[in-house]
């Protein structure tokens, strides 16, 4: 996950008219976005929605310059819960529905419902959505950019503060790790290597952890000491400087909030 | 464990961002009284830690594997269940927004399981157990899998009130997969608190052997 973190900080950093828009538009955006889909009541014409919501993503992801193989790598990545549990649905009588139609029985007494599979699929459209549009977030939006955006729309100081160390210190964490898994492997441990004694492995992830702890913590005073040398200190974010926003994030702000809010009325309204 | 946008229906999820950010206030309270120049990297450093503890997937069976919660450890390493709460909402802050873990409406309900169920029940049963015990280690690695278990049975609870799993099959899969974890997770917490209490105390808000008044 923390070589993930780096490639989504290095996709952050590229140029493009989506990279260059506020953090603040980006996340009111995503943020409005993500509440239409969940919002949306579990009915099929969902599924219009998710259209809708799909090509406006398409139409952002291309005019972000990103590779459609950076989405599914990363969207691949956050799927298997969610997936897990959408899938889990077919096999159970969903309360949303009064009366359920077995369209396979399999053995063990287990049986997969038409409504069940039609409400996985609702659920698949949403969470495909809410995915996505993090996905986008996060992709054309620098963490450091994004904290500057959540405290200029009111995120406590204390909270971005601890957030912007928190991330710095993941990097941190990265080399330590990289160390640790080189030393690690130099000794033939494998915490899933089944010859080795289940005690064993689980006492030196143990040690492991917490030398890992202490030894990035040592890391990170000296950091936050050279930091507060800089002038960054408990402070830093108390008064950011004013940052307004420009035409063209007003006019992707409007339009957006105009995709969300009439699409959704829309589908609502045109197929209930 | 994260429960993943869409699986809570808004009218839930609102209700859970409201209890979540009353707890988050007192976090906050809590973090605008303790957190001087001093304490900052190390509340950074606990959420980079389980952050990065989350990210490492530990063995359990059959080829399976799962992630540590790390909500007792920062309550005990902290001395307060409100040093959890403020951690575990950055953690998931960062999950949420970067990574797509778990999620956006849905944080409320995950900073409620993972921060205050986990944080909550990690420091009390710490705290109780240690007076009742007296070993610091054991104290802290039955609290760490109390609170590891615990946040996924409420996690099961609130997917059956949103209606997107039932309760029973709930209640046995993810009870029984995290109370696995749990064991892991205790042992873990228990190794890593004897190593923080033997190299460097000074980290600890309240000493391993002391019970808070």
């Amino acid at each position: 996950m923390l070589e993930l973190l780096a490639s989504i900080e290095r996709d952050a950093g590229r140029c493009s008219a989506i990279h260059a828009l506020d953090a603040r538009v980006k996340l009111i955006m995503s943020v409005a976005v993500i509440v239409a889909a969940v919002a949306y009541p579990y009915t099929v014409s969902v599924y219009w929605l998710g259209l809708l919501f799909g090509a406006f993503f398409i139409v952002l992801w291309a005019a972000s310059r990103l590779s459609p193989r950076t989405y599914l790598r990363r969207f691949l990545m956050v799927l298997p819960f969610g997936f897990f549990l959408i899938v889990l649905q077919i096999f159970f009588e969903n309360p949303h529905y009064e009366s359920f139609s077995p369209i396979r029985i399999l053995p063990f007494g287990i049986t997969v419902y038409a409504e069940s599979v039609e409400f996985a699929s609702i659920l698949m459209v949403k969470f495909l959505v809410c995915i996505s549009f993090i996905i986008l977030l996060s992709s054309t939006t620098p963490v450091q950019d994004l904290l500057g955006g959540a405290r200029r729309l009111g995120l406590p100081s204390i909270m971005v503060l601890s957030l912007g160390m928190m991330v710095r210190y993941l990097f941190v964490f990265a080399g330590m790790y990289d160390r640790v898994s080189a030393a690690l492997a130099a000794r033939s441990f494998h915490p899933l290597d089944a010859d080795l004694p289940y005690r064993y492995r689980i006492r030196t992830l143990g040690y492991t952890m917490g030398m890992f702890f202490l030894r990035s913590f040592e890391q990170g005073e000296r950091t936050y000491a050279c930091m507060l040398s800089r002038c960054y200190g408990a402070d830093y974010f108390d008064s950011l400087p004013p940052k307004p926003l420009t035409g063209q994030d007003l006019s992707a702000l409007i339009s957006s909030t105009l995709v969300v809010v009439a699409g959704s009325v829309a589908c609502w309204v045109l197929t209930a | 464990m994260h429960i993943p946008d869409a699986f809570l229906p808004i009218g839930q999820a609102i209700v859970y961002w409201i209890i979540a950010l009353v707890f988050f206030a007192l976090a906050l309270r809590w973090a605008n009284r303790e957190l001087n120049e001093a304490r900052i990297p190390l509340v950074a450093v606990l959420a980079a830690g389980i952050f990065a503890l989350q990210a490492f997937n530990l063995p359990i069976a059959m080829g399976t594997s799962g992630h540590l919660v790390g909500g007792a450890l920062a309550a005990i390493v902290l001395g307060s269940p409100y040093g959890a709460v403020f951690i575990l909402t950055l953690v998931l802050i960062i999950q949420g927004f970067i990574f797509g873990d778990g999620g956006i409406t849905v944080m409320g309900a995950n900073i409620i399981n993972m921060g205050v169920i986990g944080g909550f029940v990690g420091f009390y049963s710490y705290q109780g157990l240690k007076a009742a015990f007296g070993s610091p280690y054991m104290s802290a690695g039955i609290a760490a899998w109390l609170a590891c278990v615990i946040p996924a049975l409420a996690a099961s609870v609130e997917l059956f009130f949103a209606g997107t799993f039932p309760l029973v099959p709930g209640l046995i899969a993810m009870g029984t997969y995290h109370a696995v974890i749990g064991v892991i997770e205790g042992a873990i917490t228990a190794i890593a608190l004897y190593l923080i209490a033997t190299v460097r105390p000074d980290i600890l808000a309240m000493p391993a052997g002391a019970v808070a008044s």
